[in-house]
């Protein structure tokens, strides 16, 4: 390549020049979802989605993608099929009334956490954690224990506490040195007093 | 940074005609009262079809955006810059990730994307199919490119995809940090030493009219979108984003005492619209569909990449992942 810059001319020859090969199936690698802590005492809430290889590593990627800045003090992830999902409300239908009702299944019950749609449009918000052996009960008993504090909420999601990756308490000053990197922040770009000093020298001039 | 002028170019409203007129009905009421939509909700397969479309040109945009600008980290002056904008650029590749996420809640993956990028079946902005041959270049990009792009992303919003506008809260968010580096690092040059001005100054008028097809083409040449604004797919017209931009930053421009590349370029006091000289709609259509300076590098930049990266994610293949439509 002729470029201006002379590492994209020192690239590697790879392959054919413009030449795109159809990608293999598996080259996708799997979708995991997000959820951060903005405040110490404050509810984690869905971020967005990361693709990788496993949970750990979408925990890693997690952090790079979604708490570069801003206040974090905490993150998980959980694998996308592993969220069980409710149908979808919209108007003054709370999507914990579609719920069917799921009791004394068979089998030993294990936590679930819940997460709610407060807004369409909004992120998805956690409200706590339930005792079930089904997604399905767990999210009835959410209703039933009134964990949406009575609101209307326009989705309801359940993931099995054992399928989430938590941040540990010593990973947890991975964030420590946020307040550190001004230079990621709007903040830190005050170029006021150089243009006023910048205008007033070009009015005498 | 962001993908302007989504062009929509020849859009057939024929299949609205064929959806279910009651789903329809509903769905257009639920957009009128300004609720969201979500990605299990019912949608007509323009709207689908739409939003992949611009999301995804969106998404290549930041990616191929990102080229330009990170050719200059080794170069930029001083530790101080060179962090700025390692940090300007991670974030633009940070705003592709999450753009191809949201996406891809529309059912179209991340892979048949990039495929489509590479093949040069889906386009992306414009702009940074030109190249930046000193730093005031990339202080350019970082300050008016983005700024075009935040007048861009800040009326889509507003728009009615969930995912999508989840996706433009956060990137506003981070784009203010661009901007207020840009217009730094372009303070800096004005009221610097003479080569420093005349860098910039050079710097505009190169990037000027690249600046003016940033926003589409004219919305009397451009097709008819009036059904992708009852859906907020499209939330202002080409020109009035333009004229927006305008108003916004050609007195900053003045203000640091540079001038603009266009005798026409003037406000009318009754109208608060600028009149300038139309861009040359023929360049932008030629440099689109492949002919422009740098369209063959960048692709080949990120085909390099592409293929540099396979053995790492072959290697990382695993049965118990697999990959599934994300959700929300």
């Amino acid at each position: 390549m002729n470029s201006l810059d002379p590492r994209v001319n020192r690239l590697p020859a790879i392959g054919q020049p413009g030449q795109i090969l159809p990608k293999a199936a598996l080259d996708q690698l799997g979708t995991f979802e997000v959820f951060v802590q903005p405040k110490d005492g404050k509810p984690f809430q869905h971020e967005g989605i990361v693709h990788a290889a496993n949970r750990e590593l979408a925990f890693v990627l997690a952090k790079e993608a979604f708490t570069r800045r801003f206040l974090c003090t905490s993150l998980f992830v959980a694998d996308t099929r592993h969220v069980y999902v409710s149908p979808t409300t919209e108007g003054n239908t709370n999507a914990m009334d579609q719920l069917a009702e799921v009791i004394n299944q068979p089998g030993t019950a294990e936590a679930y956490d819940i997460f709610v749609l407060p807004k369409r449009g909004k992120q998805h918000v956690h409200v706590g954690q339930v005792q079930a052996v089904l997604p399905q009960e767990a999210m009835w008993k959410a209703k039933q224990q009134n964990l949406h504090q009575g609101k209307v909420v326009y989705n309801v999601w359940a993931i099995r506490t054992a399928d989430i990756r938590f941040t540990t308490e010593e990973e947890k000053d991975l964030w420590l040195t946020l307040p550190e990197k001004k230079f990621r922040d709007a903040s830190d770009y005050k170029g006021g007093d150089k243009l006023k000093e910048f205008l007033e020298r070009s009015k005498t001039t | 940074m962001y993908g302007g002028g989504n062009t929509f170019e020849g859009i057939k409203t024929d299949s609205v005609a064929q959806e279910d007129p009651a789903k329809l009905a509903e769905f257009e009421a639920r957009i009128a009262r300004g609720e969201k939509i979500e990605p299990t909700d019912w949608m007509p397969q323009l709207y689908r079809k739409q939003l992949i479309r611009m999301i995804e040109q969106h998404a290549h945009s930041e990616i191929i955006g990102a080229l330009p600008e990170g050719t200059w980290i080794t170069r930029a002056p001083g530790f101080r810059r060179k962090m700025a904008l390692m940090a300007k650029v991670q974030d633009e590749v940070g705003h592709a990730q999450l753009l191809y996420s949201a996406a891809e809640t529309l059912g179209k993956s991340r892979e048949k994307m990039i495929e489509d990028l590479l093949s040069g079946k889906s386009k992306y902005s414009n702009i940074f199919n030109y190249p930046t041959f000193t730093w005031a270049d990339c202080c350019f990009i970082s300050w008016l490119v983005d700024a075009g792009a935040i007048v861009n992303q800040l009326a889509n919003a507003k728009g009615s995809y969930g995912p999508y506008c989840r996706a433009l809260d956060r990137i506003c968010a981070e784009e203010s940090f661009h901007l207020k580096y840009g217009h730094h690092c372009v303070i800096y040059l004005a009221s610097g030493t003479a080569k420093q001005r005349q860098m910039f100054q050079d710097a505009i008028n190169r990037w000027w009219a690249p600046m003016m097809h940033f926003f589409g083409p004219s919305d009397k040449i451009s097709a008819h979108t009036e059904v992708l604004m009852r859906w907020k797919v499209k939330m202002a017209t080409n020109d009035d984003m333009r004229n927006q931009f305008l108003d916004m930053y050609v007195p900053k421009i003045w203000e640091l005492g540079f001038t603009i590349p266009d005798p026409n370029l003037k406000k009318n006091a009754e109208t608060g619209k600028w009149a300038y000289t139309e861009p040359d709609w023929e360049e932008f259509k030629r440099v689109i569909n492949g002919d422009g300076p740098c369209n063959k590098e960048r692709l080949e930049v990120r085909r390099v990449a592409e293929e540099r990266g396979k053995w790492v994610r072959e290697a990382l293949k695993s049965p118990k992942t697999a990959y599934v439509t994300p959700l929300a």
